[in-house]
C-alpha cells in the first residue's frame, strides 16, 4: 500500500483492533486450520477417498475412525475432508467472481455518475428483486447440475450487495480534493481509479468478502441438500448433511459431524467479519 | 403516497416482465428441447401441451400467448401429473406454505423484537450478550441442520412431538414453523438491537428522559417506531427467504406445501410445473417486497421522496 502516506498506519491499527478481539481470531485461527486441511487433504487424509469397507459397515467414532464410519464402511473424516475441499472451493470461488463483477460495476457505477451511474444501480435494483434462489434451481434443471455453473450461478446472485457498497464509498471518496487534484493534474481515469479510489475502498471489501463467504457456503449446502448442487460421487458439506439425515436413527454421528464442521466454519467466518468491520470500519461498528 | 406507491408499481412491472420471459425461453430453449421430444409422456398430456403452448407456432407467438395465459392465471397443465393444471397443484400448496409461513413469520417476529429490544436496552452485559449469542448460533445454523436436530433430539430420542406431516397430528406444525422461524428470529434480533441502539442516543430521547418520562414509555412510545425501521426494512427479503426455506423445512417434515412440490418438480423434470412455479413465486416475491417498501414509506415519510428503500 503505496498510496497515501497514512495508509500504513491505518493497516497497523485496524490488524490492532483486530488482535484484541478474541473472538475474530478464534475465527481466524480456526479458519486457516481448516483451509490448510482442505489444501493438504490428498497427503493428510487417514484413508483414501475411495476406500470402503462393506464388512466393518457403519460404526461410532473410534481408534481407527476418529469420527466413525458410514454404512459403506467409509471413513467419515476422510469424506469430510473431501468434501470441505469442494464446499470451500465454491465458497471462495463464487466469491470470487462476485467480488470481481461487484467492485468493477461499483466502482464505475459510483465514479462515472450521473446518467451511467443511474442506469447501473436501476439494473442493480431490478435484479435485486428477482428469486435468485429458485433462478438457480432451474438452471441446474436445464443445463444440469455442474460445478463450474454452480459457482458462477452463485457468483452472479452475490455481487449485488458489492456493488451497491463500493458505489456508495467510491461517490464518497469521489468528493475528496485530493481526487480532485488527481484529475486537475491529468492523470488517466483508469490510473486514478487504480491507484486513488481502490486503495480506500479495499478496507470495505475486504469486510463483505468475509461476509459474502458465508453466505455462498450456505447457498451450496442448501442446493446439495435438497440433491440440486454438488453430485456424488463428489462430496460436500450439504450433500454430507443430507445423508446423514436419512440415517439419523440409526447413526447419528453421520449428522452430527458434517453439521458441526459447517457451523463451525460459518461462526469462524461471521465473528472475523463481524471484527473486521470493527477494526477496519469504525463508524459501521454500532450496526 | 399514491404517487409512491404507483412508482414502486411500476417499477415491479420490468422485473415481473423479465422473470418470465428469462424463464420462458430458459426453459424452452433447454438443451434437448424437452417439449419436442418424443419422450414417454403419456398421449392425453402431449395433446394438452400442443394445444396449450401452441406448438405448432412459431416460438415468439408462442411466448405472447403464454402470457396472455398466465395473465388470467392459467399456467397450462403439468408435464408429469397427467390431468392436472399447474394452477391447480399452486392451489393445492400455497395455503399450507402460507400457513406455515405465518407461523414461523409470527415466531421470528416475536422472539426476535423482544430479544432484540432487551439486548439493546444495556449494550455490553450479560442482558446483550446472552441474546446476541443466540442469534449468531441461529444464523450459523441453517435449516437443513437445525430441523434434523430437532427431528432426532425433540421427535426420536425425546418423542415429545410428531415429527412429519402437516396437521395429521396434534402438534405435528410446532417443529417446522420453530425450525423455519429461528434463523429469522436470529436475523431481526440482530436487526432490532442496532436499530433500537441508534434510535436510543438521538436527542429526543435525551429530551424525554430529561422530561422525566418513564423508560418503559420511552421505549415502547418513542423509540420502538423508528427503531423497527430495519426489520421492516428486511421484512420483504424475509418474506422471499420463508418461501426458499419452505423448500427445505417441507421436504424435511414431509409437508405438501409448495416447496416440497418445487423441489419434486426439480427432481421429475417437470418442465412446466417448474415454469409456472418460478413465475408464481417470482410475483410473490415483488408483491412482498412491494409491500415492504410501503409500510417502510408509511412509517417514515422521508423514504417517500428520496430512492426506493432497499434491503
Amino acid at each position: 500500500m503505496d498510496n497515501a502516506r497514512s495508509s500504513p498506519s491505518l493497516w497497523k491499527d485496524a490488524w490492532r483492533r483486530l488482535s484484541r478481539n478474541r473472538l475474530a481470531m478464534l475465527g481466524l485461527c480456526v479458519l486457516t486450520v481448516m483451509v490448510s486441511l482442505a489444501l493438504l487433504t490428498p497427503w493428510i487424509a487417514p484413508y483414501s477417498y475411495s476406500a470402503q469397507d462393506l464388512d466393518l459397515g457403519a460404526t461410532p467414532p473410534s481408534g481407527a475412525h476418529w469420527l466413525g464410519t458410514d454404512a459403506f464402511g467409509r471413513d467419515l473424516l476422510t469424506l469430510i475432508l473431501y468434501g470441505s475441499r469442494v464446499s470451500l472451493a465454491v465458497g471462495f470461488l463464487a466469491t470470487a467472481v462476485a467480488l470481481t463483477i461487484g467492485v468493477l460495476w461499483g466502482t464505475v457505477s459510483g465514479y462515472a455518475g450521473g446518467r451511467t451511474d443511474a442506469v447501473m444501480m436501476r439494473t442493480v435494483d431490478i435484479l435485486y428483486a428477482l428469486p435468485f434462489t429458485i433462478f438457480i434451481i432451474l438452471l441446474m434443471v436445464i443445463f444440469g447440475r455442474n460445478m463450474f455453473l454452480l459457482f458462477m450461478a452463485i457468483g452472479a446472485v452475490e455481487w449485488l450487495t458489492m456493488a451497491r457498497i463500493v458505489r456508495g464509498q467510491v461517490l464518497g471518496i469521489r468528493r475528496q480534493e485530493y481526487i480532485e487534484a488527481a484529475i486537475v493534474m491529468g492523470l488517466p481515469r483508469s490510473r486514478i481509479m487504480y491507484r486513488h479510489v481502490l486503495p480506500n475502498v479495499l478496507g470495505v471489501i475486504i469486510i463483505y468478502t468475509t461476509l459474502t463467504i458465508p453466505n455462498v457456503i450456505l447457498l451450496e449446502s442448501f442446493l446439495s441438500f435438497l440433491g440440486l448442487g454438488i453430485q456424488p460421487p463428489q462430496s460436500s458439506w450439504g450433500l454430507l448433511i443430507s445423508y446423514g439425515v436419512e440415517t439419523m436413527e440409526e447413526y447419528p454421528w453421520l449428522l452430527f459431524f458434517p453439521a458441526a464442521t459447517l457451523s463451525l466454519t460459518l461462526f469462524s467466518l461471521n465473528f472475523l467479519g463481524d471484527g473486521l468491520r470493527d477494526a477496519l470500519d469504525p463508524r459501521a461498528a454500532t450496526d | 403516497m399514491p404517487a409512491f406507491i404507483l412508482k414502486r408499481l411500476l417499477q415491479a412491472l420490468p422485473v415481473l416482465l423479465i422473470v418470465i420471459t428469462a424463464s420462458f425461453f430458459m426453459v424452452r430453449l433447454a438443451p434437448g428441447d424437452p417439449f419436442s421430444q418424443e419422450r414417454a409422456l403419456p398421449v392425453e398430456v402431449m395433446k394438452g401441451l400442443r394445444t396449450y403452448y401452441k406448438l405448432d407456432q412459431p416460438l415468439v407467438t408462442q411466448y405472447i400467448e403464454y402470457l396472455k395465459n398466465i395473465a388470467q392465471g392459467d399456467f397450462g397443465p403439468s408435464f408429469k401429473y397427467s390431468g392436472r393444471t399447474v394452477t391447480e397443484i399452486i392451489g393445492a400448496g400455497l395455503p399450507v406454505t402460507f400457513e406455515l409461513g405465518a407461523y414461523a413469520l409470527l415466531i421470528a417476529l416475536l422472539v426476535g423484537i423482544s430479544s432484540g429490544v432487551i439486548a439493546s436496552l444495556r449494550p455490553n452485559t450479560w442482558q446483550d450478550y446472552v441474546p446476541m449469542s443466540l442469534a449468531m448460533i441461529g444464523i450459523c445454523l441453517p435449516s437443513y441442520v437445525l430441523g434434523p436436530l430437532l427431528v432426532l433430539i425433540v421427535g426420536i430420542w425425546l418423542e415429545w412431538l410428531p415429527v412429519s406431516g402437516w396437521g395429521y397430528i396434534p402438534g405435528d406444525k410446532i417443529l417446522p414453523s420453530v425450525t423455519m422461524g429461528f434463523v429469522y428470529a436470529a436475523y431481526i434480533s440482530r436487526l432490532a438491537r442496532g436499530g433500537m441502539l441508534e434510535i436510543l442516543s438521538q436527542d429526543f430521547i435525551r429530551t424525554a428522559r430529561a422530561k422525566g418520562v418513564s423508560e418503559s414509555m420511552i421505549v415502547l412510545r418513542h423509540a420502538l417506531r423508528g427503531g423497527m425501521q430495519p426489520v421492516i426494512s428486511f421484512m420483504g427479503p424475509a418474506l422471499a427467504g420463508l418461501l426458499g426455506g419452505s423448500f427445505v423445512v417441507e421436504t424435511i417434515f414431509q409437508i405438501p406445501g409448495l416447496g416440497r412440490y418445487y423441489v419434486q418438480a426439480a427432481f421429475n423434470r417437470d418442465y412446466t410445473l417448474i415454469l409456472g412455479m418460478t413465475i408464481f413465486f417470482a410475483v410473490l416475491i415483488v408483491v412482498f417486497n412491494l409491500l415492504a417498501d410501503i409500510v417502510a414509506a408509511w412509517m417514515n415519510p422521508r423514504l417517500r421522496s428520496g430512492k426506493s428503500a432497499g434491503g
